[in-house]
């Protein structure tokens, strides 16, 4: 398995997806639940970052869906909160990503997994080549 | 209450440069209730301050802490310790709450996280306006408790000026003319003729002629050291 760590913090209700689900996904995943993503703070997605999560995936229910009605609401106001941050110490935005998943389903979260993967990837991929620019 | 807003990142990332562990301090007044320095925006500060210097090789050990206020001396009395754990304090108190520890505790390096901005309500969630500019000599009881100082952008105390459209500002059309509104709440209240009197000149000297203002209840001051050693 890959060393590339990807944090997901997502609502108990967006998914139930296991280990097993995210086997085919070539990175180290942490999943940390909250019971609604309105409470995903900006400093939990800091927090990931600093316990060794080079991206952050965040996910919550639709809009429209949520359980508590705005909790992936603020979750996406948290999101653009802390990629301003990551932009004001040199880091790329992109590495957090935020997703609004039809709930429970483990399809649309594995697949936003990868595209928070491949984003990370590109934004690797990138440093390396201005490294040897 | 005072409204404040943290200072760009790498702003404060060149006061701590040559430091590898500091202390940040907040305060739950009015910079929490304004969301810039209570115990979240400490908690968010250190730990994008340890990224970034963890990004640039150079990892910094930091200490969150938050005071109930740093405008009282009692409040501020943890200094004492920390300081002797850390080599330098960001303070995300308002500006006086800075200047409070730093003339307090002189020799310790405290450097401020935030920007003190202006005397604000907070009408809605995540919004807030200056409404007051401390003059020290309030007018707004004849101006229907609108602050024309504050809330003008000319600070005019006679009147909109020539450039006030359909009771707009015309610096910034997105904000009412505060003149154009005192009229009309005068009007609404049976009281324009407030508007008619002739204004003595507008005593400036308590907005800050001859430096610091200070204001001194002696009635209070019964236990202070100095007052019972007399």
């Amino acid at each position: 398995m890959s060393e590339t760590k990807i944090a997901i913090l997502c609502c108990h209700y967006t998914n139930e997806a296991t280990t097993e689900d995210l086997a085919g996904i070539p990175a180290k995943v942490e999943i940390k639940r909250f019971p609604c993503s309105g409470r995903i703070e900006v400093v939990d997605i800091l927090r990931a970052m600093e316990e060794g999560a080079e991206a952050v995936m965040v996910a919550g229910c639709e809009m429209g869906t949520c359980h508590n009605k705005l909790g992936s609401l603020r979750a996406s106001k948290r999101v653009k909160v802390a990629q301003e941050i990551l932009q004001e110490i040199g880091l790329e935005p992109e590495r957090i990503k935020m997703f609004f998943i039809p709930r429970l389903d483990t399809g649309a979260f594995v697949r936003a997994c990868k595209q928070t993967l491949e984003a990370l990837l590109e934004i690797l991929e990138k440093r390396t080549q201005e490294r040897h620019a | 209450m005072i409204v404040a807003e943290r200072k760009p990142i790498p702003e404060i990332l060149k006061m701590i440069e040559p430091f590898e562990k500091i202390a940040i301090i907040g305060c739950r007044g009015c910079v929490a209730i304004c969301s810039a320095g209570g115990d979240r925006e400490v908690e968010i500060l250190a730990s994008a301050l340890r990224l970034a210097r963890k990004e640039a090789g150079r990892p910094i050990e930091i200490l969150e802490e938050t005071f109930i206020r740093q405008c009282d001396p009692e409040y501020l009395k943890p200094i004492e310790e920390i300081s002797k754990k850390v080599e330098a304090i960001v303070s995300l108190a308002c500006g006086v709450g800075v200047n409070m520890a730093s003339d307090l505790y002189p020799e310790v390096k405290i450097y401020p996280g935030v920007n003190t901005s202006f005397y604000g309500a907070n009408p809605a969630l995540g919004e807030w306006q200056e409404k007051c500019r401390g003059c020290g000599d309030c007018i707004i009881h004849l101006t229907g408790g609108l602050c024309p100082i504050a809330r003008c952008a000319k600070n005019l105390l006679n009147g909109p000026c020539g450039g006030s459209q359909n009771g707009r500002c015309e610096i910034r059309p997105d904000v009412p003319c505060v003149w154009h509104q005192i009229y009309e709440r005068l009007k609404a209240r049976g009281e324009v003729e407030r508007l008619y009197e002739i204004w003595p000149a507008k005593n400036w000297i308590p907005a800050g002629h001859g430096g610091p203002r200070e204001r001194i209840r002696e009635d209070l001051q019964v236990n202070n050291a100095k007052q019972s050693q007399g």
